[in-house]
Order: C-alpha cells, then sequence, then structure tokens
C-alpha cells in the first residue's frame, strides 16, 4: 500500500485548491471549515490524539470552532508516531535534530504534495516576492546539506524542493559532512559581487555565523548587488556561540553587503507542513513581524490557562496548520511569542526557572527542536 | 564606588582580621548565626519583609523556608563544622594548619537567600575578607548579612563588601576577579565564563547547578508513612518554590508492586495541594509556565497513547506518574515526577546519569536496607542523604558539590619542623 490515503483525498484537494490559488485571501470560514472537518478526521484515524482530545473535552461534535482544537506539544512527536493514516503509506519522515541522549521527534508523512504546496506558495510570497511578477529566477545558495545527505532532514528537503522549483543558474548547497563548503560559495560570493547578479543564500542562523567567521578568518567582505536577500531559519540551541539575531543580520550586513531590512528569518519546525515569515521583503516599509499563509493560523496563547491573550502581550505559540493533514494539525509550540497586528512575533525559548535557582532545569531538553 | 577600590578596602580590613584570635572571629561569627536563627531574630523579621517582593517568592513561604534553613545555623554548629573539618589547624596548630587568602571574592547565584549564609561566613572563619557579588534575583540577602555582621561585630562588618554589577561589566568583572580566591556559584555557563577569565595563581571554587530526588522503599509506599513521607516531600518541593538544588524534582517508588508508583503520585499530589495553601507559589515567568504547559500536555498525550502515565495537576503543582524510571527534566515550579523502580538496583541505574550532578536524596522506607541504600546513593554522587521533609534544612557545612566547606577555601600549610627528616 502506498500513496496518500485516498479517504483524505477530497479533502487534500480542497487545502491543496487554497495553497494554489494567486491571490490569498485571510477567510474565516472557509479555514474553520476545513479545520473542523480535518480534526474529525484525524480523530477518528488517530487513536491517541482521539484520546487526548477528550481528556480535555473536545470531539468533533462538540467543537465550537477551529480555535477550540486542542494542540499536541512538539514533544509529543518524539513519544509517539502522530499519523493519521496506516503506518504502511508513510511516504516521508522527517526528524527532528537530536543527540545521541536525546530523542528525535518524526513528522510521517503519507504525501510530500500538501508540504510542498505550502512551502512554495509562501517561500514565493515571503522571500521572492518578485518571482511572481516574472523576474527572472535568483541563484539560491544553500548553507546546509543537501537532502540526499540527509533525507530525513525537512530543512534540507525544503531547500532542496526550493532550488529545484525556485533557484535560477547556479544554485546549489554549500554544506558537507557538517562542515561549510566555503570555497564554492566564497567563488560564488565573489561572481555574484563582481557580476552585480543578486542572489539568494539561505541557511541555519549557525551556518551563517560559521560562514562569518570564515570570511573574518580570510579578511573578506562583499558588497552583493540590490535584490540580494538573505533568509535563515533555526537557532543556537546546543551551539558553543550565540549571538542575537539581530546582531547576526547586522554583521551579515557588513560582510555580505545584504541590508537588515532584506534579511528574512523563517520560523518553522519539523513537526509543522506549513513556515512563518519575516514580512520584510513582502511588505517593506511595515514593521517587521512573523506573518504566513492564510491556511495556517497561530494563536497566542496564555500559559496558565491555554485562553488567547490580548494583543501584545506574551504568550505559547499555537499553530493550527491544514498542511498537516496526515498528523495532527494543532501544535502547541515550546516558543513564547506575542501578537503584532496582523502577524507576530517570536521570542524564543528564554530561560525559565533555571535562572532563578540552583537546580537543574534544563530547560534546553523540553524544548521541541526547530527545523 | 568601584569594585577595584573595595577590593582594596578589604585588603586593608584584612590585615587587622588577621591580626584577631581566630577564636575571637569564630566567636564573633557564631554570635551573628544565633542572632539570624533565634526565634524571634529582627534580622530575620526584616529579610523575610523584603524577599517577597525581590525574588517573587511568596511571603508565607519565604517565612517558612527561612525559619526552616536558618535554624541549623548556630554558632554552636559553626564551631562543630570548624573542630570537624580543620580541627587544631583552625587555629594554626600542627601538624595542618588552615588560613584564609588574603581576599575572596563570592559570586552568588539564584534567588534563594539560606544559601547566602555559609557562602558569605565561610571565607570570615578562615579570616579572609569577602566580596560578594548578589544575584540579580536576590539583591537583599547579602546586603541584609553584610548589615548584621556590622551591627555585632563593626570590624567583621568592614571586612564583607557586597557589590551588584552585570555581566556585560567587563571592567567589575575583571576588578572583582583580582580576589586571591574566587567562589563562584551557577550555571555551567557562568562557571565557564568565570573560570575562563580567572587568574591562573587564583584558587577558583566552584559550585554548579545540581538536582535533588526522593526514594521511597517499600514500607513507605502505602498508608500512614506513605502519608508522612508525602508531607515531608511536598515541604521540600514547596520551600523555594522547588528552585534550589536540593528540591526534589523526582520521587522513586522502589517497590515490586506495580500500584505502588500510583499510591505516591496519589499521595504526593495531595500532599502538594495542602502544601499550596499553607505556603503559595511565588511568580512564574512566562517562559516557565509554558514549560509546565508544555511538559503537562505532553504527560497526557503520553498517557492517551495506553502507556501507565497519569497526570496530576492542580493550580500550582503538577505530579506526573510515569511508566518507566527513565530520569526525565521537570520545568520546576512544583513539578515532581514519580518513577517507579522495582528495586533499588533499578532505581541506582536510572540515577546514574545523573551522579555527577545529584546532590540530595532524601530516603524512607527501605527498613534494614537504608544504610545499603544511603551507601549506594553516595557512591553515585549524593552529596546529602537525608528524611524526607529534611532537605531544605541543610547542616551548616554539609558538603555541597562533594566538598568540604571550608577546605576548599583554605591554604593548607604542614608544620614538620618537629619530624625527623627520613633515614635519621
Amino acid at each position: 500500500m502506498s500513496g496518500p490515503d485516498p479517504e483524505r483525498a477530497g479533502l487534500d484537494a480542497r487545502v491543496l485548491t487554497w495553497m494554489r490559488e494567486p491571490g490569498w485571501q485571510v477567510d474565516e470560514e472557509r479555514f474553520d471549515a476545513l479545520a473542523r472537518e480535518l480534526f474529525a478526521f484525524q480523530f477518528a484515524r488517530c487513536p491517541p490524539y482521539a484520546r487526548f482530545c477528550r481528556g480535555r473535552g473536545r470531539t468533533p461534535e462538540t467543537l465550537a470552532g477551529w480555535r477550540e482544537i486542542p494542540p499536541v506539544p512538539t514533544g509529543a512527536f518524539k513519544e509517539l508516531a502522530l499519523r493519521s493514516h496506516p503506518a504502511e503509506r508513510t511516504c516521508k519522515t522527517f526528524r527532528t535534530s537530536g543527540t545521541a541522549t536525546r530523542r528525535r521527534g518524526a513528522l510521517h508523512l503519507d504525501t510530500l504534495e500538501l508540504y510542498e504546496a505550502s512551502l512554495l506558495a509562501s517561500f514565493r510570497r515571503f522571500v521572492l516576492p518578485a518571482a511572481a511578477s516574472g523576474a527572472a529566477p535568483l541563484p539560491i545558495h544553500v548553507l546546509a546539506p543537501a537532502p540526499d545527505e540527509m533525507p530525513d532532514s525537512s530543512l534540507s528537503h525544503m531547500f532542496g524542493c526550493v532550488v529545484k522549483r525556485l533557484g535560477g543558474v547556479g544554485s546549489g548547497f554549500h554544506a558537507k559532512g557538517g562542515q561549510l563548503d566555503r570555497g564554492p560559495l566564497v567563488a560564488a560570493l565573489a561572481k555574484a559581487s563582481e557580476r552585480g547578479t543578486p542572489l539568494l543564500l539561505g541557511g541555519t542562523a549557525f551556518a551563517f555565523v560559521h560562514l562569518l567567521e570564515a570570511l573574518a578568518a580570510d579578511g573578506r567582505r562583499f558588497a552583493l548587488p540590490s535584490g540580494s536577500r538573505l533568509m535563515e531559519t533555526g537557532g543556537f540551541k546546543g551551539r558553543a556561540r550565540e549571538i542575537a539575531r539581530e546582531e547576526l543580520w547586522s554583521e551579515l550586513e557588513q560582510a555580505l553587503g545584504i541590508p537588515v531590512e532584506r534579511c528574512v528569518n523563517q520560523y518553522g519546525m519539523t513537526e509543522l507542513g506549513s513556515q512563518f515569515y519575516d514580512s520584510v521583503l513582502a511588505e517593506p516599509g511595515e514593521p517587521r513581524r512573523k506573518l504566513g499563509p492564510p491556511w495556517a493560523r497561530v494563536r497566542i496563547v496564555d500559559p496558565r490557562n491555554g485562553e488567547e491573550v490580548r494583543p501584545g502581550a506574551t504568550g505559547i505559540v499555537t499553530v493550527v496548520d491544514l498542511a498537516n493533514t496526515g498528523s495532527v494539525l494543532a501544535v502547541q509550540t515550546a516558543d513564547l511569542g506575542r501578537r503584532l497586528g496582523d502577524g507576530f512575533e517570536v521570542l524564543g525559548r528564554a530561560p525559565g526557572a533555571e535562572a532563578r535557582g540552583c537546580s537543574l532545569a534544563a530547560d534546553q531538553m523540553l524544548a521541541g527542536d526547530a527545523a | 564606588m568601584k569594585v577595584g577600590e573595595r577590593l582594596e578596602r578589604l585588603r586593608e580590613a584584612g590585615e587587622r582580621l588577621a591580626e584577631r584570635p581566630p577564636e575571637q572571629v569564630l566567636l564573633a561569627l557564631g554570635r551573628v548565626l544565633d542572632g539570624w536563627s533565634a526565634p524571634r531574630s529582627a534580622w530575620r523579621e526584616a529579610l523575610a519583609r523584603a524577599l517577597p517582593k525581590a525574588t517573587g517568592f511568596s511571603e508565607v513561604m519565604v517565612r517558612e523556608g527561612l525559619d526552616r534553613g536558618l535554624a541549623p545555623l548556630t554558632g554552636a554548629a559553626l564551631r562543630d563544622v570548624v573542630a570537624r573539618e580543620l580541627g587544631d589547624g583552625f587555629a594554626g596548630g600542627a601538624p595542618l594548619a588552615a588560613s584564609g587568602f588574603p581576599t575572596t571574592g563570592v559570586i552568588l547565584a539564584g534567588a534563594l537567600p539560606t544559601p547566602v549564609f555559609p557562602a558569605v561566613l565561610a571565607p570570615l572563619v578562615l579570616r579572609s575578607p569577602v566580596l560578594v557579588k548578589t544575584s540579580v534575583h536576590d539583591p537583599v540577602t547579602p546586603a541584609a548579612l553584610a548589615r548584621s555582621l556590622a551591627e555585632s561585630d563593626p570590624e567583621l562588618g568592614r571586612c564583607v563588601e557586597v557589590v551588584d554589577f552585570r555581566s556585560p561589566d567587563d571592567a567589575a568583572l575583571a576588578a572583582f576577579l583580582e580576589a586571591d580566591c574566587i567562589v563562584v556559584t551557577g550555571s555551567d555557563e557562568t562557571v565557564g565564563a568565570v573560570a575562563r577569565r580567572a587568574r591562573p595563581s587564583c584558587r577558583l571554587v566552584v559550585h554548579g547547578h545540581r538536582v535533588s530526588v526522593a526514594a521511597l522503599g517499600p514500607e513507605a509506599t502505602r498508608g500512614e508513612a506513605l502519608a508522612a513521607a508525602s508531607e515531608g516531600i511536598a515541604r521540600d518541593v514547596a520551600l523555594w518554590d522547588q528552585l534550589g538544588c536540593l528540591s526534589p524534582l523526582a520521587v522513586y517508588a522502589v517497590d515490586a508492586d506495580p500500584e505502588a508508583a500510583d499510591r505516591v503520585a496519589e499521595g504526593l499530589a495531595a500532599a502538594l495541594d495542602g502544601a499550596e495553601r499553607r505556603w503559595p507559589r511565588g511568580r512564574v515567568e512566562d517562559a516557565s509556565a509554558a514549560l509546565t504547559a508544555h511538559e503537562r500536555a505532553e504527560a497526557e498525550m503520553r498517557a492517551a497513547t495506553g502507556r501507565q502515565v497519569v497526570l496530576h495537576a492542580g493550580d500550582a503543582w503538577t505530579v506526573v506518574r510515569e511508566d518507566d524510571a527513565g530520569w526525565r527534566p521537570t520545568p520546576l515550579h512544583r513539578f515532581v515526577r514519580v518513577h517507579p523502580a522495582r528495586d533499588s538496583d533499578g532505581m541506582a541505574r536510572a540515577l546514574a546519569p545523573l551522579g555527577p550532578q545529584l546532590a540530595g536524596v532524601a530516603v524512607a522506607g527501605f527498613g534494614g536496607e537504608a544504610s545499603d541504600v544511603a551507601h549506594a546513593l553516595a557512591r553515585l554522587g549524593a552529596a546529602r542523604v537525608c528524611a524526607p521533609g529534611a532537605l531544605q534544612t541543610p547542616p551548616l557545612g554539609w558538603p555541597a558539590d562533594n566538598q568540604g566547606w571550608l577546605t576548599p577555601l583554605a591554604r593548607l600549610s604542614s608544620r614538620e619542623l618537629d619530624m625527623d627528616p627520613p633515614g635519621e
């Protein structure tokens, strides 16, 4: 048995239709209808999730709206296979990063179609908005391993898909065996600077720190042409060096000539089929905030009672993502955030109790892993 | 006044302190400790009023925590510890004499006030003046202790300087690290940062973050013994909102009976509920609340898979009955996991990876095996093995981080003049 679950085909088709529509409209009614239908499907197909929901007094019959769908904590993806399709239909498993002593979370998919459709539509809008108007594709240089080197990494798969579908001539991957492949990357930067051909750099935040260190060691700086941009994702968890995101962008601006306002942070995680992006390229001049596609909605909830907090207040970032048709659509992250206008801001996983005491809370061991 | 100037002032005060007989200093420090632990201590009362606002702990809990935590810190206890650790060496006697460094710098961390007392007083016992960097989470206790010393013995008061600077202040840190002995408490990051900056000639004494647990043997997993043990563990958890290194994060139900862990979890849940009414939990940061919500939901999810995981939760406490002995971190703030273990060997195997970070273990219900269990826990690395309810009242001089209280801060010198050279 292979391929996506045929019982979900109609639902998948309607979500895909939304993802492929050229103009995005926030449509509360449409989202609510699809979310409730998907919740009912997953409730019926994923017994642990159904028991979890019943424990919270939520069933498809009692649900008043999508905001009431019980979110599963990202940590649960480390504990059990949260799939709403028969195991034998799994075509791809993405795993969170981890170490020998830490369990890895897993997202089991019976189709990549929704994941890729959501990714490409969002990436075009938030990172390559000019592409939608027919501009020539930018070469995309990725500071992460190619998908064939890390087949279970959603990050590598994401960049592989983006390079294949949206990348211009000369695109490529510049990390191998856990190391930055700096020679070809620096050559690409030099070529772009000399010829005045803009490019897109993508990778993890920590890979960009490595790039900065490599350029500093070589005493090199570039002035990449206007139109160049950068997309980084992930954090510094478990790394020897941590720097603030704004500081990273500022250093990258000095080293590469890509202005801070053309640096986009992507907020995503292995457990989600959709991602969120800084608004700076899609809505230049507007305040920086995280925006996502209309088929993925974010709630900022009070950790003490699960209720949505008032705009501007801090709470847990909780996502309801229609791209997660084969797993569970509502996910509670370990991140704090706050609503900013029509978007939100991620405040990250600030150290909590450990700072006030001398007990070893190991907050970082509790947090879900970014993609 | 800058940190360097304070250190210089301490050096001068230290010269006068060194001229005082050690016994006289010990008596003076003992009087201060007796003043703090006395039933109606005005110093303790003032601190109990100031701490809730400064630290976020509830006032009722602070009062209970100070009453219990300071009770063992007496002049008599001080003399006992000194005699035990230093013997005749304290007064410079043969064969091994102990003295303090010209100056000692103590870097404090966290919001708990009780560890401040032994940390600041230890160098003074050795007649080493002490420069104290307060924790950002408790700016009041070191100053209160310094005031009490000055009131009781002005010359001793001049041997304590309290400074407060934040980590980006490189100049202040560099000046601080000019002290001859540095005691640093904090996370691995903090300790590492200080170690990298400290001078090679400086004595560096490190106290890292630690964890504590409780272990209930078959005689304490049922009936009245369970109720008593649960009350004690709940108090150990509730005091300082489980933020201290002596706060138990997990309870091992060491019993072949598969229902023992259920009973322990239920008993502990009831006791924590009672503790919340007596000693309400204090402030919880958003990040900690988020972690608690996440871990509770994660436990619910595991329970939904049919595993024998049970979540017990109140507004301000959580107990998760786990289905195996494997260690899981907790978000603190009164969040306890109860693990089943068939026998003490199983518990020891589960705790083995924690060994280097194990501070205290509260033990009950092992009957004739208690001594063996305590021995096994000590071999794993536990610095204290005590009864439930006693974790937050450590005796003065308990071997935090498996070290002595005074000897790590002392310069030891052997006196061999009256010994014959070998071979003669």
